[in-house]
């Protein structure tokens, strides 16, 4: 990999003298290329296996193994497009994801600025109750979830899955918001507020553009869990009209007879590749919302 | 304003299961004395407006979490004779049944083959790569955003990746095993080896939480500390050893309890990759749970396999945090 040749200057804080051999640079080299090639091996080859079948026809995927397709072709992706499975799966996907972004920022911001900038009787007792049931893992509530949804008649809409995932990301985002929220001096508000501002004004104008970093974070963080969320999905939905592509990419893979690999992998591909290019537009937001907020 | 990852402002900072259990958030940020005096009430600030923000969250958590589960453990109190039959009280009859089914205890089995193995794999490629990651500056940062790859995606894509990598007859493993005169085994199809696979597959959806941890404890370190070492010629591996893994080792901590919360309650990989197959061989408890629910429809004894994993987690966490304490350096 071109990994190794690139030279790494202060890479170590070894106090090296002038006269270091061209040999000892060329070990520093490998000490430090060699496990980063491994690392970029460990995480790109699932994903660069799966590129390589998806390219592939059903006979080639058993008679040409190489790693790069002798004749690439873009078969599979037109299968998959074109089958309403997944053309449904994926506008679910979208529904559910934009439905519990939005809930979750409605209803997790307004708390997390309570909890930062108001003193009130009982707060600590309800941030408790807001941020304590993140422990709850989903396998804890997926029964009792399945059961509560068949009473109240919820089972097998989207609506049911955006509240669901809504409720288990809105601990995260209070506690990112938080946070954040608690950087941002008072000092600006009370400003505004000696002004005449009142909270709606501040939030709209003063709070919320400071806040757009953590906001773009949970934002990315909502819409993640709801295109890839997947035990969840399985026990909530019956139908094809509300799965979303993780459930549908899970049928694909359990239909019977002889595996269409080139098909499965391309349906992965196109499942795993809008996320990956949101969120490499956003990433550097992201990263900063998350080392800033709850890292601290 | 702009958040950074300044090194002094993150040493003086608690860690992180610290923070989780006993600091409230308010304590998060750095402050000044000024705002650790008693909050004025903001201008305009309604006696009601703080509830008003703050009930709304409370009510969906309560409602998709909080109630859930505890209804959930007063349920497996409870069992229906068959199938449609009104549920009657039972006691602990639930739990006494699992404690007496072989099954159960071949499923506890595997997951503590699961975990554990997860947990050895996890850490020492999470320690590999972060120490990896640590020395990439300048043109190679990039690398630390592309290894967060693995966590953007489904389990269920995970899953059909590495069914595509470990498939007996065209996955590039055995095709590469050929090369040098292997013959790979069947892999998932194999009751031998299909906990290996999942192990792995599960490792790789984890790793990336784990390894940004680490290089975030890493990045904490005073740098004397191996400056130190290095005058004192200690050799690497006794600088990671004796330097750089004593001083991580809070990071070091909630890693183990992420990647063992992960594999314990984690139902998603190992349903993807093999629903509990081949023979069972890699049923763990949360799929074993998912048959007893959707499979049999034995509800109120899947409730009572979810109660009996959640101890369990809780259990194993308390070990962990006791374990460190002795392992910790003080100061």
């Amino acid at each position: 990999m071109a990994v190794v040749s690139t030279p790494s200057p202060a890479a170590t804080a070894q106090p090296v003298g002038d006269q270091r051999s061209s040999l000892s640079k060329f070990f520093r080299r490998i000490r430090i290329g060699l496990p980063l090639t491994l690392l970029g091996l460990w995480t790109f080859l699932p994903f660069l296996v799966t590129l390589s079948v998806s390219l592939k026809t059903r006979v080639e995927t058993f008679s040409d193994l190489g790693l790069i397709p002798d004749e690439p072709n873009l078969d599979a992706y037109r299968e998959v497009i074109s089958d309403p499975t997944f053309t449904s799966a994926f506008t679910n996907s979208v529904i559910v994801g934009i439905g519990t972004t939005i809930l979750t920022i409605i209803v997790g911001v307004p708390a997390a600025y309570a909890f930062a900038r108001f003193n009130f009787r009982g707060r600590n007792l309800i941030l408790l109750f807001t941020l304590l049931p993140r422990l709850v893992p989903s396998i804890g509530v997926l029964v009792p979830l399945y059961r509560l949804a068949v009473t109240l008649g919820a089972l097998d809409r989207r609506l049911t899955l955006i509240v669901v995932y809504a409720g288990t990301l809105i601990p995260l985002a209070v506690w990112l918001m938080v946070g954040f929220f608690q950087q941002i001096p008072r000092e600006i508000e009370e400003a505004a507020a000696v002004d005449g501002a009142s909270l709606f004004t501040r939030l709209r104008y003063i709070v919320m553009p400071l806040a757009s970093p953590a906001l773009i974070t949970i934002a990315v963080l909502s819409f993640r869990e709801a295109w890839n969320e997947f035990t969840l999905v399985l026990v909530l939905t019956t139908s094809p009209d509300t799965r979303t592509l993780p459930f549908a990419l899970f049928k694909l893979g359990q239909s019977e007879g002889i595996s269409n690999f080139p098909a499965e992998a391309a349906f992965a591909i196109l499942t795993v590749l809008p996320f990956i290019l949101i969120y490499s537009r956003v990433e550097k937001y992201v990263v900063a919302g998350l080392t800033s907020g709850g890292g601290k | 304003m702009t958040p950074t990852l300044e090194p002094e402002t993150q040493a003086k900072r608690p860690s992180l299961t610290r923070k989780l259990l006993f600091r409230s958030p308010r304590s998060k940020s750095p402050k000044s004395p000024k705002e650790s005096a008693a909050q004025p009430a903001m201008i305009g600030q309604g006696k009601l407006t703080p509830y008003m923000f703050s009930f709304p969250a409370v009510l969906v958590v309560s409602a998709v979490l909080a109630y859930p589960v505890l209804a959930g453990i007063y349920q497996s109190l409870f069992r229906a004779d068959e199938i449609g039959l009104p549920e009657e009280w039972v006691g602990f009859q639930n739990y006494s049944d699992l404690f007496n089914d072989g099954d159960f205890y071949a499923a506890l089995w595997r997951t503590a083959i699961f975990v554990g193995g997860s947990l050895v794999v996890g850490l020492t490629l999470g320690l590999f790569f972060s120490f990896a990651l640590f020395r990439a500056v300048g043109g190679l940062r990039w690398m630390r955003a592309a290894t967060l790859a693995p966590y953007l995606i489904s389990n269920v894509a995970a899953a059909v990746m590495f069914r595509l990598i470990f498939n007996g007859d065209l996955g590039v493993i055995n095709n590469w095993l050929g090369y040098i005169g292997i013959e790979g085994p069947a892999w998932l199809a194999d009751t031998r080896w299909s906990m290996v696979v999942v192990i792995f597959s599960q490792v790789w959806t984890d790793l990336p939480l784990t390894i940004l941890l680490l290089l975030g404890g890493l990045m904490t370190i005073d740098k004397s500390y191996f400056d130190a070492a290095l005058v004192d010629g200690a050799s690497p591996w006794k600088r990671a050893r004796h330097v750089t893994i004593p001083l991580l080792a809070p990071q070091i901590v909630v890693s183990t309890v992420w990647l063992s919360y992960s594999t314990l309650t984690g139902l998603g990989v190992v349903l993807a990759l093999t629903g509990g197959g081949p023979l069972g061989s890699t049923t763990t408890l949360a799929m074993e749970l998912y048959n007893t629910a959707f499979r049999r429809l034995e509800f109120n004894q899947a409730l009572a396999m979810a109660t009996v994993i959640l101890v369990l987690n809780a259990l194993l966490t308390l070990l962990y945090v006791r374990v460190s304490r002795r392992f910790q350096v003080p100061g």
